[in-house]
């Protein structure tokens, strides 16, 4: 079923010439989780502050659940928990306060706002920060209560615009864990901006990918790989001194001295891997086009 | 909706909204309450000089006029202070993404600074009474008329910090129209002392009704002239409010 139906979208801000949405037709299907990439500047949020009703589109449309949001603005705020980037609006409360609150707004009623307030606050892991005020939080605190603050009330849709910016490495896999979760326990669709591409290929289903304004590339992360690269990269560890040999054919890339990166066409991967003398290496990776490969592929095209 | 969830009802929502509201201030309002009470106040004491020698009247139309001074400091300017602050630091963005009404938070956001404000009106009525040396008699009509005086003069703010382009020009419009709305009228200084010019501007002015009506209910004696002030102070705040209503973007902003 399809959740969002995006049509033609277009955003052109007053004053301006160049559109920050150009010409944007996607849809998103329930359940599933979808990943926006894109450069700084390329409209990612402009895109998703459309999607929750907050900007105007200049022309096209969006539908959620075949409803346009136009016609229906108050059913968006029942359905999407909705992640901005940033927000002075919860600076006062503390964190148990701003869960219990928006929980409650959300339609639970006082004991499951309150019942829903503990849930997140132990899924997020963060009971011993319940009275602490928000202005009061650090960087990667605030954003976890942004997070926590989406969720609250479990609505069926969550859009979260960078979610894991400010995060140390265990918070970051907290998130990606928690909206694996999330997805799979209640069949919450998600939809998210990041620039973490390769953590996020652990828990992308489908990707867009954003370039000045136009959705340049859409659809399941292999798909797209196998559309734009079908190499096979081997990148070889060893020590600086000592060379390994490896097929003379084989184009190598110097990262640093002491690591190589080979591209391998898919039909020879087997082949050169039996030919390289592991005596020679200290450890090697072999891995297809990663999430990076092709946001990076298309965000450079011109 | 997929699930049969619905909107909390709006008085739920304005009493959450309140409390979300409030909470801007757990820090700051006892500073808020003396810096109310002071510009009164200090108002009070420098007109006090020249209204001893132009009788009780005078002085009355000081009391009271100086309570609308803190009703319009405590409410209007910061009113608007808040909502403009709220749509250039993104707060908007939050209640806009929440299921409540529009109206639910202006209301709330103007609830708020009227409990906030109610301290500073008293003490400049409970200290400009003995300073001035005019005995209060309240009346029961207090408790009707001091929430209808915030209501048109909490639209004026609301409507500045909704249509200001930028937070600098939003404080500059409210400090303007304080002192404008003070002046051009029957406020702090009695009609007979004014020129026709400004008597007539003083009716457009919601500062002249909200005086008018605080003397009645204050010092008494209550006349027929409450009712029309009651009146033009509720069709006034319907009016800024239903504009209000309209113009201030949190969904669907251009």
């Amino acid at each position: 079923m399809i959740v969002y139906e995006i049509q033609n979208l277009c955003k052109i801000y007053p004053g301006q010439n160049h559109p920050a949405n150009d010409n944007i037709s996607l849809q998103i299907r329930q359940g599933e989780i979808f990943g926006l990439l894109g450069d700084n500047g390329a409209g990612k949020s402009t895109l998703v502050k459309q999607m929750v009703n907050l900007l105007r589109p200049t022309s096209g449309t969006i539908r959620l659940w075949e409803r346009p949001l136009t016609h229906t603005p108050m059913h968006v705020p029942l359905q999407v928990g909705y992640m901005p980037q940033d927000s002075a609006a919860l600076n006062n409360l503390t964190f148990g306060e701003a869960l219990y609150f928006t929980a409650h707004l959300r339609g639970l009623s006082r004991e499951k706002a309150r019942q829903e307030r503990d849930r997140l606050l132990a899924l997020w892991q963060a009971e011993s920060l319940r009275d602490r005020y928000s202005s009061r939080l650090s960087g990667g605190q605030r954003r976890l209560l942004r997070l926590a603050v989406a969720m609250a009330g479990q609505p069926s849709i969550l859009i979260l615009d960078e979610p894991t910016n400010d995060l140390d490495p265990q918070r970051r896999k907290l998130v990606w864990d928690v909206l694996r979760e999330e997805n799979q326990q209640r069949g919450t669709t998600i939809i998210f901006i990041t620039h973490d591409a390769i953590e996020a290929e652990k828990v992308i289903q489908r990707v867009g990918i954003l370039h000045d304004g136009k959705l340049v590339a859409n659809g399941r992360p292999s798909e797209l790989k196998q559309a734009v690269d079908q190499k096979l990269r081997l990148e070889l560890f060893f020590t600086p001194s000592q060379e390994p040999d490896v097929p003379a054919h084989l184009p190598k890339h110097i990262i640093q001295p002491g690591q190589w990166l080979l591209l391998l066409d898919w039909a020879e991967g087997t082949a050169v891997l039996n030919q390289l003398d592991l005596k020679q290496i200290d450890d090697f990776r072999l891995y297809t086009a990663t999430l990076e490969d092709l946001y990076l592929h298309y965000a450079r095209r011109p | 909706m997929q699930d049969g969830r619905n909107f909390q009802p709006f008085l739920a929502q304005i009493w959450d909204l309140l409390l979300i509201e409030l909470t801007n201030w757990r820090w700051s309002w006892r500073s808020m309450v003396v810096l109310g009470t002071i510009a009164p106040l200090l108002s009070m004491l420098g007109l006090s000089v020249f209204a001893r020698d132009a009788g009780l009247e005078a002085l009355t139309y000081v009391l009271t006029g100086n309570i609308v001074l803190a009703l319009m400091f405590g409410i209007m300017n910061n009113v608007q202070s808040h909502i403009i602050f709220m749509r250039f630091m993104g707060s908007l963005d939050y209640f806009g993404t929440l299921p409540v009404r529009k109206s639910a938070l202006i209301l709330a956001i103007i609830l708020a600074f009227f409990l906030l404000a109610l301290p500073s009106v008293w003490v400049t009525a409970v200290v400009g009474s003995w300073l001035l040396g005019i005995t209060l008699q309240p009346s029961w009509w207090l408790l009707l008329v001091i929430p209808i005086c915030t209501l048109p003069l909490s639209g004026v703010g609301a409507l500045i910090g909704v249509i200001a382009r930028t937070q600098a020009e939003s404080g500059t419009i409210s400090t303007l129209l304080t002192l404008l709305m003070l002046g051009l009228g029957p406020v702090v200084i009695p009609p007979d002392r004014l020129p026709a010019i400004l008597q007539a501007v003083g009716r457009f002015s919601p500062a002249t009704y909200a005086a008018s009506a605080l003397r009645q209910a204050l010092l008494g004696p209550i006349t027929p002239q409450l009712w029309r002030d009651l009146g033009v102070m509720l069709l006034l705040g319907g009016i800024v409010f239903w504009i209000v209503d309209r113009k201030m973007d949190w969904r669907q902003r251009g």
